[in-house]
């Protein structure tokens, strides 16, 4: 909207005779080169995402020079069935982390935010410390853990892992969205003759829901392409997609891995969208401020 | 309306949190189609007792009466009283309509029974043709009516608020206090109403209870806790009051510190040689020429005068730390160069029947 408004003006001014032109006041607020800093972001955060997207439809091997389009690496990777299969296994993983993490990580920000007592205060510092472990740490800990109970390492141990990893982003998430809802508004909802699961349905939930949804979203395009702590505990096979991609590199670098990254890229992307969009859909147009840091209207 | 029989009793109700006592042996009932305020300052426990109504605090010891049935064992939502909360406590993902219809539809209304009631209720508060807009859509003072809309439409026995007004700026909460006043008259409901503002109690309510420290400290007619306040609290809570430490010295007279002794009415009990509080309203003392030989008249300097529009108020020191607050009607003194300075000596007078002794 401001860039329009800025290009209509320049183009406007090119009509006004030189002496005439006098500086347009400016917004103190808004300095010109913050855009050049944006352009700049755009262009470092995107370009090598192009390059191997591009390079993921060239059609011979090389990875300097594009010769012509083709789907032949696309092909090689769903064509692997060991590639299927660790497509599968990262995709389990993001979906049953995504679900037992958001709903752990959903009742953990109620008990924080609701508990007065000295636990619930202990819990609220605590839970911070998965955010700022170093995922490495976090990983050969999980890793220790699991051998010392003596537990396979499976699918199912990187799920764990997972999850205890991601319950925390998502607590944090939820809990700002509660702890902005008066506890009058729950008061008042039962003081109307909602019942305690009537209140959570139809007063607290409908508040939560985009917090919940973002979080679910984050927590599984997280898990879903994640490789340290996948690659301290995996098991034999099939391996998810990640790790399975770092063992195939110590063969040297095959163009299906541009097709693999693309492929990953693009579902995380989707993911992003979807989160942006549920709530739209449903109809709160204000909640969008929980992802994309907007105002409320 | 038929303003008879008690909507509440309150019988020895005592809440603790902890070792904190909010309130403490609460006895009071409150008359069907009654304007009450509980009247304090922040933690005398009103909020508290208006918490433990609706049922979302039980009352530690004692019991609380709604339309002569106990309400220890019902849950809020089961309780025939509605709440307007302090933060209006409205549901944003709803709009208005949705609001106000909320309490009827957990009832199970019928569908055009609710349409039909929500109506009703938004004009009584002014706000048709506002169905559509969400909570974040209006102001402070429309929002307010909307809690008020989406309490009063489920007619509950009795009508809780808790410093309804307290979000709002001078004028709409005047405004507001008139409103509440008239519909309250017109829906015949009983309001028990929280505030911590003297004059909101003094201008809206059928009777008061001033709290202090979890007790109720008295209980009447806004002119009875005015005119007779039971005690210091009380005196100085509502208004401004002078207070001058007394020594009682035969049957009707007083002597205050500067050695002035004048005539009073004693409370009953009281005999020579008692220390007692004498009060006396500011607007009560007559400045200079107003004082009439008919009156006990006292001489002091100017010490302070605060000029407030309406009158103008000025502290006197009567010698010996004894002080005295009097306010000057503006049609006295309009222009700046007749005004009293500080050093000035001043003679004010009152009548003895003004003058209240509290113990």
């Amino acid at each position: 909207m401001s860039a329009t408004l800025a290009g209509h003006s320049r183009t406007r001014s090119l009509h006004v005779p030189f002496s005439l032109r006098r500086r347009r006041p400016r917004d103190f607020d808004r300095p010109r080169f913050l855009r050049v800093f944006f352009w700049a972001f755009l262009v470092f955060t995107f370009a090598p995402l192009v390059v191997v997207a591009l390079f993921s439809f060239n059609s011979t091997r090389s990875l300097q020079q594009f010769a012509g389009f083709s789907l032949q690496w696309y092909e090689a990777f769903f064509g692997n069935a060991n590639l299927r299969a660790s497509l599968l296994a990262s995709a389990e993983i993001g979906l049953v982390t995504m679900i037992v993490g958001t709903f752990l990580g959903t009742t953990l920000a109620f008990g924080l935010v609701r508990a007065r007592s000295r636990v619930a205060r202990a819990g609220n510092v605590l839970m911070l410390i998965p955010l700022v472990t170093p995922e490495i740490v976090a990983g050969v800990s999980a890793l220790l853990l699991f051998t010392q109970i003596k537990m396979e390492l499976s699918l199912a141990t990187i799920m764990i892992a997972e999850i205890t990893f991601s319950i925390s982003f998502v607590t944090v998430i939820v809990r700002a969205r509660l702890a902005s809802l008066h506890h009058e508004v729950e008061d008042a909802a039962m003081d109307l003759g909602a019942t305690r699961l009537e209140t959570l349905r139809l007063v607290v939930l409908p508040r939560l829901w985009p917090a919940i949804v973002a979080s679910a979203m984050l927590v599984f395009a997280l898990s879903f392409d994640d490789f340290v702590i996948a690659f301290f505990t995996t098991g034999e096979s099939p391996t998810p997609l990640p790790v399975q991609i770092y063992s195939s590199i110590r063969f040297g670098v095959q163009p299906t891995i541009n097709a693999i990254g693309t492929f990953m890229l693009v579902v995380s992307f989707l993911i992003v969208a979807l989160a942006i969009a549920l709530p739209r859909i449903f109809g709160h147009r204000e909640e969008e401020s929980v992802l994309i840091g907007r105002e409320a209207a | 309306m038929t303003a008879t029989g008690e909507a509440i009793r309150f019988e020895g109700v005592t809440k603790k949190f902890g070792s904190l006592t909010a309130v403490e042996d609460l006895s009071i009932s409150i008359n069907r189609g009654e304007f009450f305020s509980l009247l304090g300052p922040s933690g005398c426990g009103k909020t508290t007792t208006l918490r433990m109504v609706a049922g979302f605090e039980q009352p530690t010891e004692g019991r609380i009466y709604l339309d002569g049935e106990p309400v220890e064992h019902v849950p809020p939502y089961e309780r025939n009283v509605n709440t307007v909360f302090q933060s209006y406590a409205l549901f944003e993902h709803l709009d208005v309509e949705g609001n106000v219809a909320f309490g009827l539809k957990r009832r199970k209304v019928p569908e055009d029974e609710i349409r039909r009631r929500v109506a009703e209720a938004l004009e009584l508060v002014q706000l048709t043709g506002r169905e559509k807009q969400k909570p974040s859509q209006l102001s402070g003072g429309q929002k307010q009516r909307v809690a008020l809309a989406r309490a009063l439409v489920n007619r509950p026995s009795v009508l809780l608020l808790d410093e309804p007004l307290g979000a709002l700026d001078l004028k709409l909460r005047k405004q507001m206090q008139v409103e509440l006043k008239s519909i309250q008259r017109e829906v015949g409901i009983t309001f028990i109403y929280v505030t911590h503002d003297q004059e909101e109690a003094l201008s809206m309510s059928d009777r008061i209870a001033v709290m202090n420290e979890g007790r109720v400290i008295q209980c009447g007619p806004p002119e009875d806790i005015y005119e007779r306040p039971t005690g210091e609290f009380v005196a100085g809570f509502i208004g401004i009051s002078n207070l001058l430490s007394a020594t009682v010295t035969a049957p009707g007279r007083v002597r205050v510190a500067n050695g002035l002794e004048f005539p009073v009415s004693l409370p009953n009990g009281c005999k020579a040689g008692d220390t007692v509080n004498v009060a006396i309203r500011p607007e009560k003392i007559a400045i200079d020429e107003e004082v009439t030989d008919d009156m006990v008249s006292v001489d002091g300097r100017v010490e302070a005068r605060v000029y407030l529009g309406v009158m103008t108020q000025i502290t006197v020191d009567l010698g010996h730390g004894a002080r005295l607050v009097a306010l000057e009607q503006a049609w006295h003194r309009a222009r700046a160069d007749d005004r009293w300075e500080p050093g000035m000596r001043v003679r004010l007078g009152w009548e003895a029947k003004n003058c209240l002794v509290l113990r």
